[in-house]
């Protein structure tokens, strides 16, 4: 999809948002699915699959989301799969928080580590950052197993990396 | 014939008789005085007739002999003048041969020579480079097999660390590892 239709669903994705008043939580929402999209293989495959009807991948949505998401985010994705746009989901999402994080003046941080940050660590961490980059930031934690240990940190082009993974792979590189 | 017979009767006369009446000569060893005389008469006709028939053709053969042995003579000493000059020829010849034969016997010792000078540089060289080439493969193949075991033993750690970090990792490391990040980037303002 070219970046003019991503920008193009993003923006009516964060319209519809902040319309029905749920931007902080749609958007969150949207973002930790977008997440499980790209490291769950079936969901992906599912949610992409054309040859699938657009009732079906819609129905898969709902059975996944319904009652714990809200009715929007819920919705919303729906209508992403439904549109034949599911391999668009992350492209989308992260434009709408890039978009929505603009409205507010914020720029997007996205942490990821291998188990979940307690809040109080999401607060220091965001507050860490913020002292480092000088920003403010809207932060996004995302659980990737792959990082093995430690946290990388992503602001707009600046990428702290300080995980396990990452110095596995030096140690692999020098031997 | 009976003629001359009966003139050589007639001249003997009566022939000498001994004491038995035996006819003997008058001496042992000399003829009778007529026969002697008659003899040499006939002789001489004898020579006369053969000196004027028999002469001419005996000279002219004589003649003959003469000019045919002189003719071989000549033919005899020009083949001896010829084989002279042949000898001369084939020892000039073989004189030339000899030379020749020692020129080609030093042109062949000289491409021999260069031969076995071009055949030894070659080999010298070639054997310069196969040494070279077998210490090259020498080296090649000590560094060939020291990058494979370099890889090896990579491979082998690559695959284990994954596994003994992450069996060592356990929470309290990965929260060890979250608090270590949160203050270095908060002190790194």
């Amino acid at each position: 999809m070219s970046n003019a239709r991503i920008e193009g669903y993003a923006r009516a994705l964060f319209e519809v948002a902040r319309a029905e008043g749920t931007l902080d939580e749609v958007e969150d929402e949207l973002f930790r699915f977008a997440r499980s999209y790209e490291s769950n293989d079936v969901l992906r495959e599912a949610l992409s699959n054309d040859q699938l009807p657009a009732e079906r991948r819609q129905a898969i949505v709902e059975d996944l989301l319904g009652g714990k998401a809200t009715p929007t985010t819920t919705q919303l994705i729906s209508m992403v799969a439904g549109s034949g746009r599911g391999h668009d989901l992350p492209a989308i999402v992260d434009s709408l928080v890039e978009r929505a994080s603009s409205a507010k003046q914020l720029e997007v941080a996205q942490v990821r580590t291998a188990v979940a940050l307690t809040d109080d660590q999401q607060h220091r961490l965001k507050a860490a950052l913020e002292n480092a980059t000088g920003k403010s930031l809207n932060l996004k934690a995302i659980v990737d197993p792959s990082v093995v240990g430690g946290v990388v940190a992503t602001v707009g082009d600046t990428v702290i990396d300080d995980t396990v993974r990452t110095r596995i792979d030096q140690l692999k590189s020098r031997l | 014939m009976n003629a001359v017979l009966a003139i050589l009767v007639a001249a003997e006369g009566e022939p000498h008789r001994d004491d038995n009446g035996q006819v003997v000569t008058h001496h042992w060893l000399f003829p009778e005085q007529a026969e002697l005389i008659y003899g040499t008469l006939a002789s001489l006709i004898i020579f006369a007739l053969l000196w004027k028939f028999a002469g001419p053709t005996v000279v002219k053969a004589f003649n003959g002999r003469t000019e045919r042995v002189q003719t071989e003579l000549d033919s005899a000493q020009r083949a001896l003048d010829e084989a002279t000059s042949d000898a001369e020829r084939i020892r000039n010849a073989k004189g030339d041969i000899d030379a020749e034969r020692g020129r080609l016997f030093s042109e062949a010792d000289a491409q021999a020579e260069a031969l076995l000078s071009d055949g030894r540089a070659r080999l010298d060289a070639e054997a310069a480079e196969l040494e070279s080439r077998a210490a090259a493969e020498l080296v090649a193949s000590a560094a060939r097999v020291g990058d494979e075991l370099r890889l090896e033993i990579g491979r082998i750690v690559q695959a284990s660390t994954d596994q003994v970090v992450t069996a060592s990792l356990d929470a309290a490391a990965d929260q060890a590892l979250i608090e270590a990040f949160i203050q270095r980037v908060g002190a790194s303002s």
